[in-house]
């Protein structure tokens, strides 16, 4: 365990060096100045004060220098300032938005696992009949349509034509658990309909295959009930895809939220990362990014080590 | 069997849902496809004598709702919620970009020395009077008097003074200093200040009515630029309450504030806004229309045409639009071939439809097609200009692209007969997209341009115009891009026209300091400039209305620029947010209503009746 641990973390920090580069690289590649996005047209005229921005800055420094620079401060939890929001620090940025950003992939994870888990057992238990065709047709509906038009009709039904929800911003879980799911629900659903897609997909595949071993056989020649096979015998090692997928899906949520988030007016990582690159607010950027980055791995890190726990046969071998 | 009944719900669930998703869709494409009313009708519950306006008088398109005094009983209290277009950069007039967005929220917080009012002229608002000496070149202002900041300091002359330091060190306050002429401020008395500047300028006034200048903000508090965002002090009607960035910004009723309307009541009327930035413009109308908000602010035409839609399917709002000054099109880079040669931008100005562009722009019935850098609304237009502007004329336009194709001198070095080559450039907004096709389609069709579109982001397409490495000459060829405010036009003309480079201000013995690297087309006319910077040294209109006009034809004439449409702007809101133009200033001057989406909050109030 230990060996795999220590090859974990080694492949880890090369993973997120080379991450930090790459974002470092592209978003100093970025064309336009940010001393002119920072100051406004108004400022165009003065030349010096352009300049003094971009020395304050280190702008003029060469690109390796910024980066090690930048990591030097990184490596101490210094993620540096915003460019254009006076006095913030890219932590703290980061510290406020990750709540709602995470409580959105949470709440999308979770919706989509108690839709996808029904829908994958009716599809595997009725393969080839009409509840597996029907199910079949709605999660390929759901795969195809992008999630910012379920989010458009979302606002669309539940806002503007029933009036049950508020079309937009956001509630803080501090304004009360009622206030905030009001305003969370949307998004998280709309997030919620391609992972609810794919993984209902991953589990009815698995759960026919599962379904086709010899235990199974094993527990229909005992008299078992279907429902009981399907839930306490085939469920469980039909998940270890599953449980993958989720995984990496959650990492992806936390930096792929950037649509839902501008659509909806809601104050996480995506958004503020859109407001940082039309403003090129590049520490904010590199920050954001490289959070994603990391939490990114990390959670696949942990996924692959709970492998070894849930499969004894992983583990030995 | 229940669960097989089960399943056959399901099912049917799911093809309902599927069902009203395909319905929703359709209805929405429809409404908004045949909307083409050219009026605006203020629609309240019919009680409360609120304008229907016909703006479509004036000139077809324009369709301003109109500013006009109302005696409708005002109501105190309520609190309202707007949905912004983009969040604001901070809190602070002489630092922070201040756009159509923050202006909102600043207007809340601070007061202005001066004010426009209905008939383009400006006004005291915390000035009581301002007057010049003879050369324009010393203005002296009276402040009125037991205004008090809301930290508690009053505000006196020597508070304008202390302000100065601060803006000559701020990003945005900097340049309008320069922009001005500004050289000092004095308090000359309690409550008198002194203005000098370093040469004449006639229009000073409108420079203390703009954000940068004019927002007057507590000096003290400002020591520490970083503190006062988060908490900023100014005179005006709401107290900053709270900013949630991205989510929201609050203020709330100024229990003290100094000004009172016409009857006597004390102002504000609200107790509380929330400014909320919703950047999709489909959802922030919608946030509108389910009453998570009370009031939109918008800058595109497709979200007009969408609400004028809502509205007349009877959806209870109101659209306050204005059409003012600012002007889409594009400019051509005069400095790069063969844009420097007045028969190419000719002859491409002559294949721009106008017509079709505004169209595609989703502002047909909507927006005014430009012919100058002011609106028929406008004081300052012209209809000697209008008629001298180009018309779409295919024909003509192949024409003179045809003799410089010819041309064995042709700028560009090509062969003669070869195609000229031009690279339109526009951000990626869909509509924008969409005109710029309407553009290349036709230029393609005269077989004598090679057109290459391309997309960047609005900072990049503004940095593209910049060129800072290349002295500001901008790498850019033709370029979309919006011309032109409500403001004074010495204000946007001086900088825009002046001198691009220090060779053409060496070369017309100008000072190197009227270097403008805001001019983005890198046009320069000594006669034009002579005339521009001549409208500064009088304060007489029609003098000064003859040098613009004179400046409008010429650039009819050169085209440096085009036009596409005026740009059509409006906050739509609940049925019974009233006051929106009918504000006035202090003296009860009826103010200039609600240009650029800018709403004056501190006199806006909720009508129960019209609800």
């Amino acid at each position: 365990m230990a060996r795999i641990l220590g090859i974990r973390l080694l492949r880890l920090i090369a993973t997120l060096f080379a991450v930090t580069f790459l974002s470092f690289i592209m978003t100093s590649l970025l064309p336009g100045d940010p001393a002119v996005a920072i100051l406004g047209q108004d400022a165009i005229q003065n030349e010096a004060l352009l300049e003094e921005v971009r020395e304050d800055l280190g702008l003029n420094d060469p690109i390796p220098v910024r980066y090690w620079n930048w990591l030097t401060d990184a490596a101490q939890g210094d993620l540096g300032e915003s460019y254009i929001n006076a006095g913030q620090d890219v932590s703290q940025v980061i510290r406020d938005r990750v709540p709602v950003t995470a409580q959105l992939a949470i709440m999308a994870i979770i919706l989509a696992v108690l839709m996808a888990i029904p829908l994958g057992v009716i599809g595997a238990y009725r393969e080839g009949r009409w509840q597996d065709t029907t199910t079949s047709a709605a999660v390929q509906v759901a795969l195809s349509v992008p999630n910012f038009i379920i989010g458009i009709f979302l606002i669309w039904l539940f806002a503007v034509q029933l009036g049950w929800l508020p079309a937009s911003n956001w509630n803080r879980l501090s304004d009360g658990v009622w206030d905030n799911l009001r305003t969370s629900i949307m998004p998280a659903t709309a997030l919620a309909m391609t992972q609810m897609a794919i993984f209902s997909r991953l589990v009815r595949s698995d759960m026919i295959a599962t379904l086709r071993e010899n235990f199974i056989l094993a527990a229909r020649a005992k008299g078992l009930k279907d429902r009981y096979i399907l839930m306490r015998h085939a469920l469980r090692p039909s998940s270890l895809s599953l449980m993958t997928i989720i995984g990496i899906n959650f990492g992806a949520l936390l930096g792929g939220t950037v649509v839902i988030e501008t659509l909806f007016a809601i104050p996480g990582l995506g958004f503020r990362l859109i407001n940082a690159i039309s403003q090129r607010d590049i520490l904010v950027i590199q920050g954001i990014t490289v959070f994603v980055a990391v939490v990114y791995v990390l959670v696949n890190t942990a996924v692959d080590l709970l492998y070894t726990v849930i499969d004894p046969r992983i583990r030995r071998s | 069997m229940t669960n097989s009944k089960l399943y056959r719900w399901l099912a049917a669930l799911l093809a309902l849902a599927l069902l009203a998703a395909a319905c929703g869709s359709d209805d929405d494409d429809g409404d908004a496809a045949e909307e083409t009313s050219t009026e605006t009708e203020a629609e309240g519950d019919g009680d409360d004598g609120e304008s229907t306006v016909a703006a479509g008088e004036e000139a077809e398109g324009d369709v301003d709702t109109e500013v006009e005094a109302t005696d409708v009983e005002r109501v105190v209290g309520g609190e309202i919620a707007i949905g912004m277009e983009a969040e604001i950069v901070g809190m602070r007039p002489w630092e922070d970009t201040c756009g159509s967005n923050c202006y909102n929220i600043f207007v809340t917080i601070y007061d202005k020395l001066m004010e426009s009012a209905e008939d383009g002229s400006y006004q005291g608002w915390l000035l009581d009077d301002i007057t010049p000496n003879e050369d324009f070149t010393a203005w002296v202002g009276n402040l009125k008097q037991g205004i008090m900041f809301h930290n508690g300091v009053e505000l006196t002359a020597q508070t304008i003074a202390d302000m100065f330091p601060i803006q000559q060190e701020g990003s945005q306050s900097a340049g309008q200093i320069t922009a001005s002429g500004l050289a000092d401020v004095q308090a000359t008395g309690d409550y008198e200040v002194t203005w000098t500047l370093s040469r004449p300028n006639s229009a000073f006034p409108a420079y203390l009515a703009r954000a940068q200048l004019g927002f007057v903000f507590e000096p003290g508090a400002a020591a520490d630029a970083d503190a006062f965002n988060e908490n900023p002090i100014g005179t005006g009607p709401y107290l900053f309450e709270a900013r949630d960035l991205d989510n929201e910004t609050s203020v709330v009723r100024n229990p003290d504030y100094w000004m009172s309307d016409q009857n006597g009541t004390q102002l504000p009327y609200l107790d509380r806004i929330a400014f909320r930035p919703i950047p999709d413009e489909g959802t922030r109308l919608d946030a509108t229309l389910s009453g998570t908000t009370n009031v939109a602010h918008t800058l595109r035409q497709g979200t007009i045409r969408d609400a004028r839609a809502a509205r007349d399917s009877g959806d209870p709002i109101i659209l306050y639009e204005f059409q003012g000054n600012n002007v889409g099109g594009g400019m051509f880079n005069v400095l790069v071939p063969p844009f420097d040669d007045v028969r190419v931008r000719r002859g491409l100005t002559h294949m721009n439809s106008q017509e079709n562009v505004i169209e595609a722009l989703g502002g047909t019935g909507i927006s005014l097609p430009g012919t100058q850098w002011f609106s028929p609304d406008s004081p300052w237009y012209s209809e000697t200009v209008a008629a001298e502007w180009l018309q779409f004329d295919f024909d003509t336009g192949v024409e003179l692209l045809t003799e410089y194709v010819n041309d064995p001198e042709r700028s560009d070095g090509k062969a003669v007969g070869d195609p000229i080559d031009a690279e339109l450039s526009c951000p990626p907004d869909p509509t924008l997209i969409a005109a710029m096709q309407v553009i290349e389609q036709v230029w393609t069709q005269s077989g004598l341009v090679n057109v290459e579109l391309t997309n960047y982001d609005q900072q990049t397409h503004i940095d593209y115009a910049l060129g800072s490495d290349n002295g500001f000459i901008g790498n850019h060829t033709t370029h979309c891009w919006r011309v032109a405010t409500d403001e004074d036009p010495s204000t946007f003309l001086n900088a825009a026209l002046g001198p691009p480079t220090a060779d053409v201000a060496e070369a017309n013995g100008l000072d190197p300091a009227l270097v403008s690297p805001l001019n983005w087309s890198n046009y320069f006319d000594a006669e034009v400039f002579g005339s521009l910077v001549a409208a500064t040294q009088t304060s007489d209109f029609d003098e000064r209305y003859a040098l613009y006009e004179s400046v409008m034809l010429k650039l009819a004439e050169d085209v440096p620029i085009w036009f596409s449409g005026h740009t059509a702007t409006a906050l739509i809101t609940d049925a019974n947010i009233m006051g929106l133009n009918s504000w006035e200033l202090p003296d009860g001057t009826l103010g200039t209503g609600h240009p650029n989406a800018e709403g004056r909050w501190g006199q806006v109030w909720i009508d129960p009746a019209a609800g």
